[in-house]
C-alpha cells in the first residue's frame, strides 16, 4: 500500500494539531472528560508489594488518563480501564491499578506490575493502548501475552485480557487471546504511534517510584 | 557368511547384522529407521536401504561384505481405523440451556417468567421474573435496572446473560439471584415463558434441575410430564450451573444415529450385528463367527462406507480388486466424541457414544516378492524373503534372557497385534490381528476433539506434567521437579508433554487427570483387550490360562506405561508377561529381523 497524500495530510494535521496543542490542551481534555463518563486517577501513595494472591495489578504508563485520554484509534481510556478491570472481577479476582513512571516502555509497566502483584500476574499498558500480561518470574523482555498491534485492540479483547490474566493467577491454562494481525496497521498508524509514544515519554519522570491509584468512574 | 535380516514393520524397518561361524550366529549390529511409505510397498527400499547402512556402518561393513539378505514375509495384514457417531442430543424449542460457564454469578434456584431486562419495569408489581440480558446492555446498566425493578416490588429471581458479566453483576445487585452467563444464541431464548435458573456453590453440581422431581416441583409436573423431563435432567448432571425454560412442545432428546450394519462372514457361521449396538456386541459377534473369512457392512450406512474404505485403500496398495480384498480381523471399542448439541443456545457440547473400529485386510500377498526382486538388483547381493512375521518375531523372542520353549509372544505394532506361540517340540501358531498403536492415537484425539493427530500420538508416547511455576513443574504421579532457569513463557500454567525434545504445552484448558485418564483407558482398550483376545485364539485350549510365559515385543511395547498395564491383567490369568529383552541388548525392538538371522540355519 502506498502511503497516499491524503493519509500524509491527515498525519501531518494530526500532528500539527498536537503541536500546537499546547494552547487548547487545557479545554481538550475537559470535553473528553464530559463526553465520556471519564475515569479519575487519584495517587494514594507509593505502590506497596502485594500479599493477597488474588489480585492482578493493571499498571498505566506516565500519560494514561492523565495527559492522554484515548487509545490510538480513540477508545477512551475510563472504558479501556473498566473493561480490564470488568475482566478481572469476572474471574473472581481484584485488580489494583498502578502508575509507573520511571519509563514509558510498556515491558517494564507490566514486570513492575507483576512484581508487586500478590498474585505474580500484572497487566501494563500504555496510552496509545500497547498491552502486555506479565509474570514476575519472567525476564522483563518476555511475556505471558503480548498485544503490539494497539490499533487492533477493541474493548472486547481488553475484556479478555483482564479475564485471562486473572486465570493465570488462579493457576489455570487460559487459550490466549486472539492476536489479531494487520499488515496495514503498522504503515498507517506508525507515525501516530510513535508520536503518542514521544508525549508519553516526555511524562517520564526518572527514579520515581510507582504511585498506587485509587481508580473512581466519574 | 554375512547375513541381514530386515524386517519392514508399519512404523519401523529394523535390521539384525549377523556374521555365521560354523552355523552359528554372532550378532555384529543393529539399525532402525522409520518406515518409508506405506508397508509393503515399493517405497519400503528407501527404508530398507537406511536401516542396513546403519547397520553396516556400525560394524564397519560395506554393503559388498554381504551375503545375504533375508526380509520378511510382511504377513499381509495392514490395518485401517475409522470411528462413526452413533449417538446425538436435540434440543426441540430451546427448553434448557446446560452449558456449564466457567463463571456464573450468584448462588440458589430462581423461578420466573422470561423478560427483556429492557422492558422490566412494565411487569406487573409483585410479578416474578427472569431477566434476560442481550449484549447491548452492560453490567453497569443491567444491575442498575435489576435493582431498580426489585424496589419497585418486582421479584426479579435469576438472569441469563449473553456476555460473561455473571460474577459482575451479581457484584453489583442487592438482591443474590441466580445468573447464567456466556448464552451466545441469547435471541433463542423464549420469552414470557416460565423458566427456573440454578447455580450451586464453587465446587458444587446443580442439585435441584438434575432430579426430575425437582423439576417437577418447580413447574408443577404430572407424573407424565415428569416422565419426559428425565432427559433434561439427565442432561444437566454434573453442570455448576443449569436454565430450564418450560415451553408447551419443548424436547430434550438423545437419538441412536443408524450406522447399519456389519455383517461378518465365517468359514462354517454368519452374524449380522448393528454397529450402534456398541462395540461389546460386535466383538461378542465377531468371538462366536471365528475363524473369519471376510466383514462387510451393509450398502448405502455408515457402516458400509466405513468398511469400503479400508478396502478401497487396501486394494490401491496392493493393486488387487477390491472384491480380493478381505477383512479378517476387526476391532471396536466403544469410545466418545465431543460433539455440539442441535438447538442449543450456548455452543453446548455433549460427549456422545460411538465406536471407533480397525480392520485388518489379509491381502493375496503384499509386494514383498517385488522389493525383494528389485532390492537384489541393486545392490548386487541376494536377497530372500524369509518366514511369516509372527514365526521370526518368536524365534527374535527366544533369544531373551530366560525365556525358553514354550513361550508365546505379543508383538504390538503400530498397525497390528500379533500373537505367536511356540510349544516344546518347536511348532509355531500365529495370528494376527487388527487394533494397535494407531487405533490408540485415533481414540485419544477424538476424546479429546483434536483435529491434529501428531498432537495425540505425542501424548500417546510420553508422559504428561503440569507447570505449576516458572521454576517447577509437577509430574503425573505428584512429584515435583525444580528448575534453575524460567521455563519458556509458553508452557507457563499449561498442561505439558514432556517429550525428549522438551516440553510441548498442550492447547485449551483440559486437566491433567482427565488426558491421562483418557489416555490408560486408550491404551488398555486397544492393548489389553487385543493382548487376551490374541492369546486366545492362540492357545492350544482356546483358554489363555493354559499359556505359562508371554513376552511383549514390537515398537508399542517400548511404552512407558502399555507393558505394565498388559502386565498387569495377564498376571490376573496367572500369565507370567514381560517386556522381551532380545539378544540381552536390544530391548523389545528387532525381535523379527533377529529372527530372519535365527531361521536362516533352520532352512525356513
Amino acid at each position: 500500500m502506498a502511503i497516499n497524500e491524503q493519509m500524509l495530510k491527515s498525519i501531518i494535521e494530526d500532528v500539527l494539531k498536537e503541536m500546537t496543542g499546547a494552547a487548547p490542551a487545557a479545554s481538550a481534555p475537559s470535553k473528553v472528560a464530559a463526553a465520556a463518563g471519564s475515569v479519575k486517577l487519584t495517587p494514594i501513595g507509593d505502590a506497596k508489594q502485594g500479599v493477597a494472591s488474588d489480585e492482578v495489578i493493571i499498571a498505566v504508563a506516565p500519560a494514561f488518563a492523565e495527559y492522554q485520554h484515548e487509545t490510538i484509534v480513540g477508545i477512551p481510556h475510563d472504558k479501556v480501564l473498566k473493561e480490564l478491570i470488568a475482566g478481572i472481577e469476572e474471574e473472581g479476582l481484584k485488580a489494583r491499578v498502578i502508575k509507573v513512571y520511571r519509563s514509558s516502555d510498556v515491558a517494564v509497566c507490566a514486570h513492575t506490575a507483576a512484581k508487586l502483584s500478590g498474585s505474580g500476574i500484572g497487566i501494563g499498558i500504555q496510552s496509545k493502548g500497547t498491552t502486555v500480561i506479565h509474570q514476575k518470574d519472567l525476564p522483563q523482555l518476555s511475556n505471558l501475552e503480548l498485544f503490539s498491534q494497539a490499533p487492533l485492540i477493541d474493548l472486547e479483547t481488553f475484556r479478555a485480557i483482564g479475564k485471562n490474566a486473572a486465570k493465570y493467577a488462579k493457576g489455570e491454562s487460559p487459550a490466549p487471546v486472539p492476536v489479531k494481525n494487520d499488515q496495514m496497521a503498522r504503515p498507517a498508524y506508525q507515525a501516530k504511534a510513535a508520536l503518542l509514544h514521544i508525549k508519553e515519554t516526555e511524562h517520564v519522570v526518572e527514579g520515581k517510584k510507582p504511585v498506587e491509584q485509587q481508580v473512581s468512574f466519574v | 557368511m554375512i547375513i541381514a535380516g530386515i524386517d519392514i514393520g508399519n512404523a519401523s524397518t529394523e535390521t539384525a547384522l549377523a556374521r555365521y561361524v560354523d552355523g552359528k550366529p554372532e550378532f555384529l549390529a543393529s539399525g532402525i529407521v522409520n518406515t518409508t511409505g506405506m508397508k509393503g510397498t515399493r517405497q519400503n527400499i528407501h527404508g530398507v536401504f537406511a536401516s542396513l547402512k546403519q547397520a553396516l556402518e556400525k560394524a564397519g561393513l560395506a554393503v559388498e561384505n554381504v551375503d545375504l539378505i533375508r526380509i520378511n514375509e510382511a504377513a499381509p495384514v495392514i490395518g485401517d481405523v475409522a470411528m462413526e457417531t452413533i449417538t446425538e442430543t436435540i434440543i426441540t424449542e430451546s427448553t434448557m440451556i446446560g452449558h456449564n460457564p466457567s463463571t456464573p454469578g450468584g448462588l440458589g434456584i430462581g423461578v420466573g417468567v422470561t423478560v427483556d431486562i429492557r422492558e422490566v419495569n412494565s411487569c406487573d408489581k409483585g410479578a416474578s421474573v427472569i431477566v434476560i440480558i442481550p449484549k447491548e446492555v452492560d453490567f453497569d446498566a443491567s444491575s442498575q435496572i435489576i435493582n431498580h425493578a426489585v424496589k419497585n416490588g418486582i421479584f426479579v429471581n435469576g438472569a441469563i446473560v449473553q456476555r460473561d458479566d455473571g460474577v459482575l453483576i451479581n457484584n453489583r445487585v442487592d438482591k443474590k439471584i441466580p445468573i447464567v452467563d456466556e448464552v451466545s444464541l441469547i435471541d433463542k431464548v423464549p420469552m414470557n415463558m416460565r423458566a427456573a435458573i440454578e447455580v450451586a456453590a464453587p465446587g458444587a453440581v446443580v442439585e435441584q434441575l438434575s432430579n426430575p422431581y425437582g423439576i417437577a416441583t418447580v413447574f408443577d409436573l404430572t407424573s407424565d410430564e415428569t416422565k419426559q423431563v428425565v432427559p433434561v435432567s439427565r442432561a444437566l448432571i454434573g453442570n455448576r450451573s443449569a436454565v430450564i425454560i418450560k415451553t408447551p412442545a419443548g424436547d430434550v432428546k438423545e437419538r441412536k444415529i443408524p450406522a447399519g450394519k456389519i455383517i461378518i462372514q465365517g468359514t462354517n457361521k454368519k452374524a449380522e450385528i448393528n454397529v450402534d449396538d456398541g462395540a461389546e456386541k460386535i466383538m461378542e459377534a465377531i468371538r462366536s463367527v471365528a475363524p473369519i473369512e471376510d466383514i462387510k457392512g451393509e450398502a448405502g450406512t455408515n457402516a458400509g462406507g466405513m468398511l469400503e474404505k479400508v478396502r478401497q485403500v487396501m486394494s490401491n496398495l496392493t493393486e488387487q480388486l477390491p472384491s480380493a480384498i478381505k477383512i479378517q480381523d476387526l476391532l471396536a471399542v466403544d469410545t466418545f466424541v465431543p460433539q455440539t448439541v442441535k438447538g442449543g443456545m450456548a455452543n453446548e457440547f455433549s460427549m456422545e457414544n460411538a465406536v471407533g473400529i480397525a480392520a485388518m485386510v489379509k491381502a493375496d500377498k503384499l509386494q514383498m516378492n517385488m522389493i525383494a526382486h528389485e532390492l537384489e538388483t541393486e545392490l548386487g547381493v541376494k536377497v530372500e524373503v524369509g518366514g511369516v512375521e509372527a514365526d521370526m518375531a518368536i524365534r527374535g523372542a527366544l533369544t531373551t534372557p530366560g525365556s525358553d520353549k514354550p513361550l508365546a509372544i505379543i508383538d504390538m505394532g503400530a498397525g497390528s497385534t500379533d500373537a505367536a506361540i511356540i510349544n516344546k517340540a518347536g511348532e509355531i501358531k500365529s495370528i494376527h490381528l487388527a487394533g494397535a498403536g494407531n487405533m490408540v492415537t485415533l481414540l485419544i484425539a477424538s476424546e479429546l476433539g483434536y483435529e491434529d493427530m501428531g498432537l495425540a500420538e505425542d501424548i500417546k508416547k510420553y508422559p504428561l506434567a503440569k507447570v505449576e511455576s516458572l521454576f517447577h513443574i509437577r509430574h503425573e504421579d505428584g512429584t515435583v521437579q525444580f528448575f534453575d532457569k524460567p521455563l519458556d513463557p509458553t508452557a507457563f500454567a499449561r498442561v505439558v508433554i514432556l517429550t525428549p525434545n522438551g516440553m510441548m504445552p498442550i492447547p485449551g484448558n483440559v486437566s491433567l487427570e482427565r488426558i491421562r485418564t483418557i489416555r490408560r483407558d486408550a491404551k488398555t482398550k486397544v492393548f489389553v483387550t487385543n493382548a487376551i483376545r490374541s492369546l486366545e485364539r492362540v492357545s492350544p485350549t482356546g483358554n489363555v490360562r493354559d499359556i505359562e510365559f508371554v513376552t511383549l515385543v514390537g515398537g508399542s511395547a517400548l511404552d512407558f506405561e502399555i507393558p505394565q498395564l498388559v502386565t498387569d491383567v495377564l498376571s490376573k490369568h496367572s500369565i507370567v508377561a514381560g517386556r522381551a529383552n532380545i539378544r540381552g541388548i536390544e530391548g523389545p525392538r528387532n525381535a523379527v529381523a533377529t529372527g530372519l538371522v535365527l531361521a536362516y540355519e533352520e532352512g525356513v
